[in-house]
Parts: structure tokens; sequence; C-alpha cells
């Protein structure tokens, strides 16, 4: 009998036979059912080859459907040739393949894999792709999508979407999320108690009677039958150690809501990313329902729940691999699924090189963003401008795409049908606009702000990475004349801004890639800046936007050399009293919490003042708060945890020639058998002696009297004094008659003045 | 006829065009210095065609000097006498 079913898709993979959908019935029941799906995978090669593939795969034990087909491959023209033969783009890009249609879902990668054994020397398309992705291409769903399910008894027949990855406040998913806690981290010290909590309920388990643990914990899951586990230390300890409690003492522990499935555990790995090195812990996951670790999911902290359920709904990357993968798979994540939806097929290897360039082509080709040096010193009535998502809007508006030639002029649209990149992007882009036009308009308080911000912040990542991986080499639609083309056009963009400021006699103090930082007598309000804002957005044909106005900003030199400014060090207050700060120690990793706190409570008190001008007034009261925090510290009166210093290994410890302060911590975990892999995080403090450091996380607590105070008051003393020097060198003397800035950088302390070359001559 | 070189004005307007971008991303007011400075090094250009360099961009940095090392001169001599006048 054929029903109908409104709710929400939770969780989709493959079972058996077919694929298993785990729908939030609208009537608040959590319905398990199973639908057919029959991916495809695409080979290309010599006729004879796919002739000899075509028998080989009919005595395969997994029953496939073969014929041939015609696809588009994008980057066919780009492949054979640099010119575009007769005929067309799209006629060239056509190709003729073999598709192979597997209809047992779960067998694809098992049979791809012998396929390619087999025959090494074919092309292969559409073939390391997920299944989740592909049902998601296929019915334009995504997770937690609200949709209609036609049903004939547990089969789905047919379902349909009824909204979007880009809304802005879709249906809200009555989630039931159980939340799971060990009572200290388990890296730092042996938990005792396990805290489970749900809506008001609140259980504390303890750790060490494992039959009782496991049976209240399985009565929990069977009454309160989450949605969602959100544990801490879940991946990396918690799971584990409730999974071998409970196969040793043979009690059943249904952290599944899938009985028939065994719960999924990847191993821990490092890997090399943009100049960093990564650490991900192993991971745990569940069928039926999820589980998500606060601490090993990406960007948690920037953006929480709201952030990774965003960042599946918008990539359609199932939420337990949304919150464990990095943007950049979730960008092409999205691709893939553009690709599919439009016919074109994803190469399993990328088969085009660079095209030829001669060296001065590369020197002009291979250059960023433009990086300015600022005028370094105390500004008033700044006006901070940005462009919204420039390169992301770069790549939307001039369709700049791998498989797009480049427009022959820069900042003017390439011409025919937009490429995937922008195809993909667009819709992106233009939610992260509305998104952020909604939050100018909400007022401060507004219950949604907090929502609002985290999903902007889940595009913003998006968005940043989607350009790295236009250039990215292992990037399957990524091309680095592209990338190129987005940095020049950018240039472009920013030279062109910084020509309109100045034809309006703006001063420029600074440009950082999309922002540029302005100042001009008279332009203190945000509406004076509009007439620049919009000869710029007519000069360039992007956004751009007033982040605000400054009542004063400092642009820092380097710590090293007084004399050279430093682009991304400064810190001010905007007219609403908020306080940016950029490359000082309070945005650093490894400051200590009790350095951090005390420069960002400098920063505002000096916030008070209603302008420059009174910046004197502020002054003493936050340098006698800078010199009462010192002497506490001084006198030890300070929580140890607050003197921790965080630091990533950024290599094995072997390889160390000589050891850092991170490196010597390691050594110490390493001593009692903890391992440390680099990208992980060492948490210490300075002491006294040799060697110098405590590792936090070794069992016994360190001597107090050995902590190295002094070193503290070094690192103290930096901080605020990168705050409070430049503020005290503005309010005394610094300014001339007239209140214009003058704070020239002092001299070093080496300073020589030249000697006269006479006087020198006659040994003077 | 051809010349075997080109000569010091085009080879000076060739510098010129080649700093055109350096110059753009300059701040106006760095602008106009540096437009002072290519001024100031037009002012040799006969001595340039005379010294025939091999590299003529040192040729024309040194005129830059040149005007530049007038200007202090004169700067000084000013200075020296305003002190004096008021000794």
């Amino acid at each position: 009998m054929n029903t109908s079913l409104t709710g929400w898709l939770l969780d989709i993979y493959p079972n058996e036979n077919d694929l298993t959908l785990w729908v939030i019935a609208e009537d608040g029941q959590r319905r398990c059912l199973h639908q057919d799906f029959v991916p495809t995978l695409y080979v290309d090669g010599p006729d004879a080859r796919l002739r000899k593939l075509w028998k080989w795969l009919s005595h395969q034990p997994v029953p496939v459907r073969l014929q041939r087909t015609k696809r588009i491959d994008v980057f066919k023209t780009i492949s054979t040739g640099f010119t575009l033969p007769t005929g067309g783009p799209d006629q060239q890009r056509l190709i003729s393949v073999l598709g192979v249609d597997v209809l047992r879902p779960a067998s694809l990668d098992a049979l791809f894999r012998s396929m390619v054994n087999a025959f090494p020397d074919l092309i292969y398309y559409d073939a390391d792709i997920s299944l989740a992705l592909r049902h998601a291409a296929a019915f334009g769903l995504f997770p937690l999508a609200y949709c209609r399910l036609q049903l004939d008894g547990d089969r789905v027949l047919d379902i349909t979407p009824l909204d979007t990855p880009w809304d802005i406040e879709p249906q809200p998913a009555p989630l039931r999320i159980l939340t799971l806690e060990p009572d200290c981290d388990p890296a730092h010290g042996e938990p005792q108690e396990l805290i489970v909590s749900h809506d008001r309920a609140r259980y504390c388990l303890s750790l060490h009677r494992h039959r009782s643990l496991l049976v209240s914990l399985a009565a929990i899951l069977h009454r309160y039958d989450p949605d969602l586990l959100l544990t801490s230390w879940g991946d990396t300890w918690l799971l584990p150690f409730l999974l071998e409690a409970s196969r040793k003492s043979g009690l059943e522990l249904p952290l599944n809501r899938d009985a028939g499935q065994s719960v999924l555990e990847h191993k821990a790995h490092t890997y090399f990313s943009y100049g960093q090195i990564v650490f991900r812990g192993r991971q745990t996951q569940l069928r039926g329902r999820w589980h998500l670790d606060r601490h090993n999911a990406v960007l948690w902290r920037d953006y929480g729940l709201e952030g990774v359920l965003e960042m599946a709904r918008v990539t359609r990357q199932p939420v337990q691999d949304a919150a464990r993968l990095s943007p950049g798979t979730g960008i092409s994540a999205m691709q893939f699924v553009t690709a599919l939806q439009n016919g074109i097929l994803i190469p399993w290897h990328k088969h085009q090189a660079e095209t030829p360039k001669t060296a001065m082509g590369l020197l002009r080709a291979d250059t960023g963003g433009i990086v300015y040096q600022p005028t370094v010193g105390l500004h008033r009535d700044v006006g901070g401008i940005d462009f919204v998502s420039m390169y992301p809007g770069i790549m939307v508006r001039f369709n700049i795409s791998p498989e797009v030639p480049r427009a022959s002029q820069d900042l003017e649209p390439s011409s025919g049908e937009p490429g995937i990149v922008p195809l993909t992007l667009a819709p992106l882009l233009n939610k992260r606009l509305a998104l952020k036009s909604a939050l100018l308009d909400l007022h401060r308080y507004d219950c949604r702000r907090p929502l609002y911000t985290s999903l902007a912040s889940a595009h913003k990542w998006l968005l940043v990475t989607c350009f790295g991986y236009l250039g990215y080499k292992n990037a399957r639609f990524g091309r680095i004349e592209a990338h190129e083309a987005v940095t020049a056009y950018g240039r472009e963009a920013l030279m062109r801004a910084k020509e309109a400021a100045e034809d309006q006699d703006y001063k420029i103090l600074h440009m950082y890639v999309d922002g540029l930082w302005v100042q001009k007598p008279g332009c203190r309000t945000p509406s004076d800046f509009d007439a620049l804002l919009s000869d710029i957005m007519e000069r360039t044909g992007l956004p751009i936007s007033l982040d605000g106005v400054y009542r004063w900003v400092v642009f820092l030199p380097s710590r090293q050399d007084a004399r050279v400014p430093v682009p991304n060090r400064y810190f001010g207050v905007f007219q609403d009293g908020t306080v940016k700060v950029r490359g000082i120690e309070a945005r650093r990793h490894d400051t200590p919490p009790y350095i951090k706190e005390t420069q960002l409570k400098i920063l505002e008190i000096l916030s008070h003042a209603p302008d420059a001008d009174q910046l004197g007034q502020e002054l003493p009261e936050a340098q006698s708060y800078a010199r009462s925090r010192q002497e506490t510290l001084r006198r030890g009166d300070v929580p140890v945890e607050d003197l921790l210093v965080s630091l990533k290994l950024s290599r094995e410890l072997d390889e160390y020639s000589s050891p850092s302060p991170a490196a010597r911590a390691a050594q110490q975990l390493q001593e009692i058998g903890k391992t440390v892999s680099p990208g992980q995080k060492v948490r210490f403090l300075f002491t006294l002696g040799k060697p110098g450091v405590h590792a936090w996380d070794v069992p016994e607590p360190p001597d107090l009297c050995s902590i190295d105070l002094r070193r503290y008051n070094t690192l103290f003393e930096r901080a605020a004094n990168a705050v409070l020097v430049p503020i005290q060198q503005s309010v005394h003397g610094a300014l001339d008659r007239q209140g214009r800035n003058l704070y020239l950088i002092p001299p070093p302390a080496s300073y020589v003045p030249l000697r006269d070359p006479v006087a020198l001559a006659a040994g003077v | 006829m051809g010349r075997t070189l080109p000569s010091a004005t085009q080879a000076f307007l060739q510098e010129e065009a080649a700093f055109a971008r350096f110059r753009r991303a300059l701040r106006r007011t760095d602008q106009l210095a540096l437009d002072d400075l290519f001024a100031s090094s037009r002012q040799h250009l006969a001595a340039a065609q005379l010294a025939s360099h091999a590299l003529p961009f040192e040729v024309f940095m040194l005129s830059m000097l040149l005007e530049e090392h007038k200007e202090v001169l004169r700067l000084r001599q000013m200075l020296e006498e305003h002190l004096a006048r008021q000794e």
C-alpha cells in the first residue's frame, strides 16, 4: 500500500542490497526505510580494451548493467591542446564512454578497486564519489532536508525535497541530543565519572563500575532514543572505552540505532596542509544516529553545532563526515554534486598539467594578493573597508573556473556558460550575503544573531578554501591558471579601489589583500564613506562594504626592528566600542591565558575613551591595571592553568636538532608512554632549570616553586607594552599643535648619528 | 638608418614604463615623489647618451642621486646662512 511521509532526512548509508534511510517523521517517529539506488561509474579508453572490460565485468559476482553513452568531460578541450577545434566547445567536450551501473551499491568500492587492478590503463570517471553524495545529487537532497517521501511499506519509492540548503531559516528538525562528558580531560588525568545529560535531565555515572555504567547508559539510550550523541573526547577516548567495556562484559550497548550495523572506527592520522601540520584523532561513527565529538570536530570552536549542521547541509556530506572533514573536502563535495547534476564527468585522476609558461609569464602570474606596509602609529577616524568575500566573488562575477578560458583583460567576465566553480559557489555566496545583510538589520540582542553568525562563519571557511582548492594540484576541478586569474583580478580590484580613494582625497593607511584602511579629515561617520564605496563598486564591479569606522587604530611595527612596519599587527576600537585586534599576543594561540586576558582588558579600558583625544584620560587606569596584574604575577598569585602555553608540534620528536620547548614537553609525555604526533598540541609550563618546561599532561602535578616567573614576566611585559607604548607615545607629546598624528617610530637603542666627515678626517 | 642602441630618451621611457606597475602600487604622495625623481634624472639624458652604459638604469639612478645631492647641498647652505644670521 502506498503512503506518504513528511519529515527530515537524518542518515543515509548502504546496507547489503540497497540504501538505508533514517527519517525523523513529523509526528516524532524515527523511521528506518530502504531505497533502491543504482550508482554509475564511467570508463573511457580504446574500444578493444572497453570490450574486454565489458566481458570481464559480466563475469564478476557483482551484478552490473552496461551501456555506451555520451557524457561531458569539461577538460577535454584543455588536455588535447589549447585552441578550440571547430564544432564548438560543447561538441568537443562530449565524449563516448562506457557506463557501469552497479546494482548492489555497497559493492561499488570493491568492484572499482578490482577493476582498476585488472585494467589500470583505462580512464575512470565518477568512480570514488560517496553514495551519500550520489544520492544527494540524484534527488536534490542534503542532511536534515525537509522532504516528502512516497512509501510502499518500508520501501521508498520517491523523495521530493521541500526546502533547499540555501534557505536561511529552514524548518528546524526536532533533534534529540544526548550529551556525554567525562569529568576531566582523559589526556590529562583519569576521569572518574561520566556526565550524561539531555533536556533537563542529568546523570552522573561512575566510570569504575562497568556493569552498572553500561546498564544505565543502555537504559538511557533506550528511553530517550537520541538522534545525536554529543560527546567530549568521544572519538579519541570515551566511545572506544565504552565499546571495549561492553565487549569485555558481554553487555550490549545500543550506541547504533541500526542494530544490524557495526560501529565504524577510523584511525588517527597526521597530514600537511597550507604549510601547517594537522592532526586528526581517531574517529568513531554511528549508524542511524550521529556521534559528534566536540574536541575532534573541525572548527567546532568557531561555529559549534549549528555550523556543523550548516556545513553538512550546504556540502551535502553526511553530518558525521562534515563535522570531521576539512572545509576543502566540503568544497570538493559541492563541486561533485554540481558536476553530477549537470552530467559532467568527475575524473578519478586529474589528467591536465599546468600549461607551459615563460619565465616572465611566471614572474607576473605567480603573485598573491597585495599586502601593503601600513603607516605605523596611531590614527584617528579611520574607515576600514572590505571587499565582501572577494575571491569567491571574483570567481562568480567574472566566471572563473578551471575549464573556462580566461578573459583577455583583468576584471572582465569570461565569455560562455558559467563554469563548475561559479555554478557551485553562486548560491553559497548569495546565502552568505543574505545572512550578512540580515545580520546588519538585526538588533544587537536578537536571538537569531548567534545562529546567523555561526552559519556565516561556516560559509566563510568554505569560501576561503574554495580559492585554495582552485590551485590545488590534487583538486579534481582545480587549475593553477584559474587560481592565478583570481589573484590577478584581486590585485587589480584593490589597485582600482586605492585609486578611487586617492581621487577622493583619502589617505591610504594600509591595504591588505581585500581590505583598505582610509582616512580623510572630516570623515567620521559611516555615511561619509558612501560616495567612496559606490565609486569603488562602480570601478571594480565587486561588492564592497564598510567594516566600520575606527575611533582610532594602531598599526604596529615589527618586534625585531621598530622601523619596519608589519602588515598584520594592529588593534583599534570601532565607533560602537568594539575592539578589533590582529596579530598581537591576544590573538596568538601560544600566549598564556593570563597574559591574553590582561592585554584584552587593557584594550577594553582604552575603548572607553569616546575618541582618540580622550585616550589620555583612560591611560592611567589601563596602566595601573597592567601594573596590578604584573604584581599579581610576580607574587605568583595566578592559577597555574592560566599560565599554560600550548604549542603545536611541527615534526616528529627525533627530527628536532635543538628541541623547542614544545618538543621538550612532548619528550616528557613520551617518557611516560603517551604518544604525541606532529600536529598535536602540547600544553606545558615554563619552569626553572633543565629542561625548562613541565608538560601539563604528565600525571604528577608541577612543582609550583619551580615555575619560571621571570620568563612569564617577560612575556607579560611584551604583551602589555605592545598595546600601551603606542598609546603613551601618542598621548604624551607625539601629537603636534594641530592635533595631527605625529607619532614617529622611536630610533633603535643602537642608533649612532652620522658624524661630520670633516671632523672624522680631523680625528675629532 | 637604424640604430644599434636605443637612444637615451628611448631607454629612459622604457625604464620608466617598466616601473609603471611599481608606481601604481605606491601611495599617491609617494607616486608624486617618484615622478620628481624620474624628472630629475631626465635632466641628464644627454650625459647618459654620452655614457652609453650597458645598464642605462644605473646612469638614470646616478642622475637622480646627483640631483638629490645638489638639493642637499643647497639646503645645507641655506641652513648655515640662516644660523649665521641668527648668531
